[in-house]
């Protein structure tokens, strides 16, 4: 019997497990595939839009109305203890203030509002009369510096002014006689030193004077060392830009997550969807997943489901339009039709807000506010009531509501 | 096997296709591609591809797959990535003649039943460069791959012959079954020798049924159809040995057969077989699972001692983990350092093959650096192929972690 | 104003535009040819992708059987690229009378379409997943078609013989001169400017739009009645040939695969205007029903997008309005002299893409007839530009070529196995054309992930060119999104939805799309 079991392997079944690992319990983390986190963009957001464009993230945080978001459960000042537990874990790997948005380019050039930011994106803030030089890699399809360019510099700032930016594309070879490397086969080029070097040797003639440069996040994998280099090379601020999927920033966080948990003493256990469960009453007492062929149970005190919602397909909706929950087949919150709509530009698609209800404490509640198991919480993606790509809220939701539910099952919750 | 059933199987296959997202998160992970542009990827080979194949197959890439299954595993949607490339590599292999090579390297207990005899000569032989050389020339094996030593006895020989003198009390926790494998039989009676007496030790009794081999080699080389005979056949071996009784295995590969790929590649849906894959259980995973519930003794000998551990691909692919780990570090003074690598470009009998020789290497190449820096005595590995590989690339010896528990319990 | 000469105008851009521009231009008039928009963006590329054996009309309509049957062997003959001869099958399924294969049988006979009777065994051999419950097939000579190749290999044709293709060039006006048609005023939608094209015959093939063309000249009460269907794609094929359902023609009998995905159609529903047609959630369930009736687990595959079509049925006043689908599927060509008493314009309609050919010789035919000119049909007898080599499309070609280039080339969209430089070379021919143009000749994000990753690759690569501003980049990248998602959200469940989840976090979350400055118009063209 294990004292708790967690499923998935993102940002909040991953933190939710260290932090349980952490005060001494027993924890399986169970995850069917990776996690999400390099499906995204590398930065801890909190709330970036409520639709308008926010500054102050926490403020906003807190100026939440709609019971049915999950910040409903938190304070600003909580969100922000959690994101501050996830920099403690991840020591010299973020900066920036919760309390504070800072714009960063993405790669169209739009201005994407953040909290926190990996240190090798700091230098790209968007300030006004910020001068941009933007690097493209002629073999990296996914970045186009012209596009980033150009965009930046039309697009006036939130608080008045404007930046300038030019692009230059330079032929960076990151493997010999391959004209479309992944972003990570860049990367992976870039922990060499050398390559560096040749990098460096192909941006350098083109720098102006009070310039920063912004690459492609692909200034390394391993090397955490690769980004500063290039930087101390170059002489100039050097920042990346996060890159569509598969993203490398993400996966140098899953890959220090992953290890954290493991040296914390989870149980990670990869390839395996949960896919039936045993109870007694109200309580769950454990999962079976479905692992090479044969059902395998995992007795457990608590169950922490951190699966996602339709993104990894634990939100399921049929050819009918029914919304289900695939794992524990929860009832869920927003999951009347229509959850679609036909303006791609308008309004946000009620789809995206179905998922799971939960009660301070985490635990997943039914329609009638009563929890559904005792001891079933929930954390992430799966909470219904957030637009979190739209609001750029994912992060901040995962860190606040992993917390919480870690601290509940150790009996910590106020 | 109707011809109905194999396209039902394959339909199956095909239709988890269309969980694929694109995300491209199995392309990050797969070995292969990491280390050449000559494989074009489990995403591009598999879900993407799949699209195009139309009977046909076109894109002779796909063969550079090593089917160390890391992209199933990897993938969060459930798609059969490495299965779908299995299968069309099965098509393309029929399509075109298999070449000569591919077929002996299949067949391991023809290979062995060869060697076996003749033991102290195939062993100069193997190890004799001009004759390597030669063999590289004519059947396609390179010529520094590593090959297994072959043994004048086989473990069923060694087995039938302690007979009388093996520890005859009735196990107290019950019967088990072993399940060998090819490489414990002929290459590696060692592991097979102390698998079974740690698990007397532990007070099973413990049934050794005659077998034969699962016919992974020649499903990796898209043999199916003689596959599917060999796994068939090793299913009722294997049940000879009792009704319902556990079944252990110490070869992660063979055992990956049995639970799981002669279903999901080779499409055998037969009751024996599930029946079989059910009660299979991998040894360390049984004595985690016994740690677990407390009844493993652990009263282990201290050893003041850290050791590379790699997880083979093929133990990944079972999805319970890594139990070795936390098993070994039960025993007081061990401390493991898992190798965090996907493969160590064996994967079966893929990197003694001439033309994927260098790429098998290269994917190696940075376990056997953290192999080299973290103990150059003894390395740890589940799976024999890995273990010949890690072997001849570092000159480390390579065991598996039954060895450390067979010490520990004071057995050798 | 810009200012033309020809002898022929042909209006509407789709198959028959396209094979009437053809004949006429081998026939040695001056051609040109307008239409609103693009080539094939109307109905020619809204269909399921069915190049007929005759066999759907063995009973319902021998005549065009006949005519279906003679077509598809000279369209094997012309257009090989844009055909990939599979075969087909009619299946009997539990539900249907298995007595109706003794009809199809004996009108098969008599229409001369080749058809042969094979056992359930042979059936599920060839398509494993159609319903092991059938309980009769035939095998006919069906293939599947690309309209889009098909319209543009006609159209490139017609221009090796002089004709000029204008697309974007909406049509305001048909001048005339006494009783005789004396122009045709166009606006260039692309610039704005006015184009007139002096001619003395106007062919009007604008089909489900035909009406309101000839009331451009006047001409008035022309009723075209728009018999909207729709089509779903699915992710991958599910059939090996087209499959139809052994029944008399109705709703929902057929599943085609075209390129990489399979195709089932589709519904009959009157449109009151062909440039709002709908996809309605009891459409899009009864084409599911009718999928898992032919394929059992259908509702569980992947749907990728839905589309609609407008059939251009000429009204007929022996049966209802509101019943289409028993209208003549025969084309119906109006001689505006004898109705209206102007001279040089015919309307054609009806028909269908598999004897695009033969009723172009048709309208041209009654042209020449009109002109008290001889001249002969050659159409038949010569091979369009591309089809060369008489090589069938395959499945396979594009994994066969990235296996050649892929090392040399980026790929630009993978789902549809597309390189950068497919995609550049045909914008350099076409340099004013949208994503979506390059998309009906490239299939451009028409795999599974339906633009998410390729989208924002097509906008960069465009932009880098230098032949396209910021403005316009970004604008056509929004246009792109806006458009893959009005096929995307009608049929939006199962494993789609996952996508579109992806999607929506690369676009929304990663990229921002949304929050770039906003156009003070949007790019539309």
């Amino acid at each position: 019997m294990r004292d708790a079991v967690v499923i998935g392997a993102g940002f909040s079944g991953l933190v939710t497990a260290i932090r349980l690992a952490k005060a001494g319990r027993t924890v399986t983390l169970l995850t069917k595939g990776i996690g999400g986190i390099q499906l995204g963009q590398g930065t801890i957001d909190i709330f970036g839009y409520n639709p308008d464009r926010v500054t102050d993230p926490l403020a906003a945080v807190d100026a939440i109305t709609d019971g049915g978001h999950p910040y409903a459960h938190f304070s600003g000042t909580e969100v922000a203890a959690a994101v501050r537990y996830l920099a403690e874990l991840l020591p010299d790997v973020f900066v920036g203030d919760p309390a504070r948005n800072v714009l960063l380019p993405t790669a169209v050039g739009a201005l994407r509002p953040t909290a926190l930011v990996p240190t090798s994106m700091a230098a790209g803030e968007v300030t006004d009369g910020k001068k941009y030089l933007i690097v493209g890699l002629a073999r990296l399809k996914d970045f186009y510096p012209g596009l980033v360019a150009e965009n930046l510099g039309r697009t006036p700032l939130p608080g008045g002014g404007s930046v300038t930016a030019r692009a230059v594309t330079v032929d960076f070879v990151a493997r010999e006689g391959e004209a479309d490397s992944t972003g990570l086969n860049h990367a992976r080029a870039l922990d060499d030193p050398d390559n560096r070097r040749k990098l460096v040797a192909l941006v350098k003639p083109h720098l102006a004077e009070g310039e920063v440069v912004g690459l492609p996040a692909v200034l390394g994998i391993h090397d955490t060392a690769a980004w500063t280099d290039i930087q101390t090379q170059l002489g100039v601020p050097v920042f990346e830009i996060p890159l569509p999927p598969p993203g490398v920033p993400g996966m140098r966080i899953n890959e220090a997550l992953t290890r954290l948990a493991k040296d914390a003493g989870v149980r990670v256990i990869v390839g395996n969807r949960v896919v039936d469960h045993a109870a007694d009453g109200t309580t769950l007492t454990g999962v079976v997943v479905n692992s090479a062929g044969s059902k395998t149970g995992h007795a457990a005190k608590a169950v922490v489901i951190a699966t996602g919602g339709f993104e990894s397909g634990n939100l399921h909706m049929d050819s009918y339009g029914t919304v289900t929950e695939k794992t524990f087949g929860l009832p869920l919150a927003n999951a009347e039709a229509p959850l679609v709509h036909g303006d791609y530009w308008g309004a946000d698609q009620p789809l995206f807000k179905v998922g799971v209800a939960v009660d301070d404490a985490m635990r997943v509640v039914g329609s009638d506010g009563a929890p559904v198991f005792g001891n079933l919480y929930a954390a992430g993606g799966i909470l219904a009531g957030a637009t979190r790509w739209r609001e750029k809220s994912g992060e901040g939701i995962a860190l606040a509501s992993a917390v919480r539910a870690a601290d509940s099952i150790l009996g910590e919750a106020r | 096997m109707t011809i109905e059933h194999t396209h039902e199987h394959e339909q199956l296959m095909r239709a988890s296709l269309d969980h694929c997202v694109k995300c491209t998160i199995c392309e990050t992970q797969c070995p292969v591609a990491a280390v050449t542009p000559l494989f074009p990827g489990p995403k591009f080979v598999g879900p993407q591809a799949e699209r195009y194949r139309h009977g046909l197959s076109v894109d002779h890439s796909i063969d550079y797959c090593s089917s160390c299954g890391t992209c199933t595993l990897v993938c969060p949607q459930g798609v059969h990535i490495a299965e779908l490339n299995s299968l069309a590599r099965g098509a393309m292999k029929q399509q075109n003649n298999m070449p000569f090579r591919d077929q002996i390297i299949s067949r391991t207990t023809l290979m062995g039943a060869v060697m076996t005899p003749v033991a102290p000569v195939a062993n100069w032989a193997l190890g004799v460069k001009p004759i390597r050389v030669i063999a590289e020339k004519v059947i396609g094996l390179h010529r520094n791959a590593p090959m297994p030593t072959a043994h004048t006895q086989t473990l069923q020989g060694w087995v039938k012959r302690r007979g009388a003198s093996a520890p005859a009390k009735p196990g107290s926790r019950g019967k088990i079954i072993y399940f060998h494998g090819c490489a414990a039989n002929y290459f590696e009676l060692e592991t097979g020798q102390k698998t079974i007496e740690v698990l007397e030790h532990l007070g099973y009794e413990v049934i050794v049924p005659k077998q034969g081999c699962c016919g992974l080699p020649l499903q990796s080389n898209g043999l199916f159809d003689a596959a599917r005979k060999y796994v068939r056949k090793l299913v009722a071996d294997l049940r000879t040995g009792g009704k319902d009784i556990p079944i252990v295995s110490a070869s992660t590969s063979c055992g990956s057969m049995l639970k799981r790929e002669a279903e999901e590649i080779l499409g055998v849906a037969d009751p024996e077989l599930a029946d079989v894959g059910g009660r299979m259980v991998d040894i360390m995973e049984l004595l985690l699972k016994l740690h677990d519930e407390g009844t493993l003794p652990e009263d282990f000998a201290p050893m003041d001692v850290t050791l590379p551990y790699h997880p083979p691909c093929q133990l990944k692919s079972h999805g319970i983990g890594v139990p070795a780990t936390e098993v070994l570090e039960l025993i007081p003074g061990v401390k493991i350092k898992e190798s965090g690598v996907a493969c160590c470009g064996m994967a079966g009998t893929y990197g003694i093959k001439k033309e994927k020789y260098d790429v098998a290497m290269a994917v190696g190449k940075p376990l056997f650096d953290m192999v080299l820096e973290t103990n150059k005595e003894l390395a740890l590995c589940d799976s024999e192929t890995c273990r010949w590989q890690i072997e001849t690339a570092t000159g480390v010896r390579t065991v598996h972690p039954i060895t450390i528990i067979h010490k520990a319990y004071g057995l050798s | 104003m810009r200012k033309l000469e020809a002898d022929v105008v042909v209006i509407g851009g789709g198959s028959t535009g396209a094979g009437v521009v053809r004949d006429v231009a081998m026939r040695g008039f001056k051609a040109v040819l307008v239409d609103r928009v693009d080539l094939a963006q109307g109905t020619s590329g809204r269909f399921h992708g069915l190049l007929h054996s005759g066999g759907r009309y063995v009973v319902s309509d021998p005549h065009s059987a006949t005519e279906c049957a003679e077509e598809n062997e000279i369209l094997k003959r012309i257009q090989a690229d844009a055909i990939e001869p599979t075969g087909g099958y009619f299946v009997a399924t539990p539900t249907d009378d298995p007595e109706y294969g003794d009809r199809f049988k004996t009108g098969a006979e008599a229409t001369g379409v080749p058809v042969n009777e094979v056992s359930i065994a042979e059936l599920l051999r060839r398509e494993p997943r159609v319903n092991p419950k059938a309980t009769r097939a035939f095998e006919t000579l069906d293939g599947s078609v690309d309209g889009w190749q098909l319209v543009w290999g006609a159209a490139h044709s017609a221009e090796q013989y002089g004709a000029k293709i204008l697309t974007y060039h909406r049509v305001t006006k048909i001048e005339r001169q006494g009783d005789t048609v004396s122009a045709v005023i166009c606006t260039d939608d692309k610039t704005g400017e006015t184009v007139q094209i002096g001619c003395s015959f106007v062919l009007n093939c604008a089909a489900a739009w035909g009406g309101q063309v000839a009331a451009m000249a006047d001409c008035h009460g022309v009723e075209v009645v728009p018999g909207a269907g729709i089509m779903i794609a699915m992710n991958h094929r599910l059939v090996n040939t087209p499959v139809n359902r052994l029944t008399y023609p109705a709703d929902g009998d057929i599943i085609v695969p075209v390129h990489t995905v399979s195709i089932i159609g589709t519904t009959d529903q009157k449109a009151e205007d062909p440039d709002r047609l709908q996809i309605s959630y009891e459409e899009v369930q009864q084409m599911m029903d009718c999928g898992e009736q032919l394929v059992p687990g259908f509702r569980q595959s992947r749907a990728l997008h839905a589309w609609a079509g407008a059939r251009p049925l000429v009204k007929d006043s022996r049966v209802s309005a509101t019943d289409t689908r028993h209208m003549s599927r025969g084309m119906s060509i109006i001689d505006h002299s004898e109705r209206d008493g102007l001279k040089g314009l015919l309307t054609i309609a009806g028909g269908k893409l598999t004897t695009y050919r033969l009723m172009a010789k048709k309208v041209v035919d009654a042209m020449c007839e009109q002109l008290g000119e001889q001249r002969e049909c050659r159409t038949a007898d010569e091979v369009v530009p591309g089809s060369e080599k008489h090589t069938f499309y395959s499945v396979s070609h594009r994994l066969h070529d990235r296996e050649e280039d892929r090392l040399s080339e980026q790929i630009l969209c993978e789902c549809e196995l597309l390189t950068k430089k497919m995609f550049t070379d045909l914008q350099d021919e076409q340099p004013l054309a949208t994503f979506d143009d390059l998309r009906r000749q490239l299939r451009l994000g028409m795999g599974p992930c339906q633009g998410g990753f390729c989208s924002v690759r097509a906008t960069g690569v465009s932009h880098d060119r230098g032949k396209i501003d910021i403005e316009r980049a970004t604008g056509l990248l929004r246009l792109f999104l806006r458009n893959r998602w009005i096929g995307l959200w009608p049929i939006l469940n199962g494993d789609q939805v996952r996508q579109t989840a992806l999607d929506d976090w690369i676009f929304e979350g990663t990229l921002d799309i949304g929050h770039l400055p906003q156009p003070a118009e949007e790019v539309l063209r």
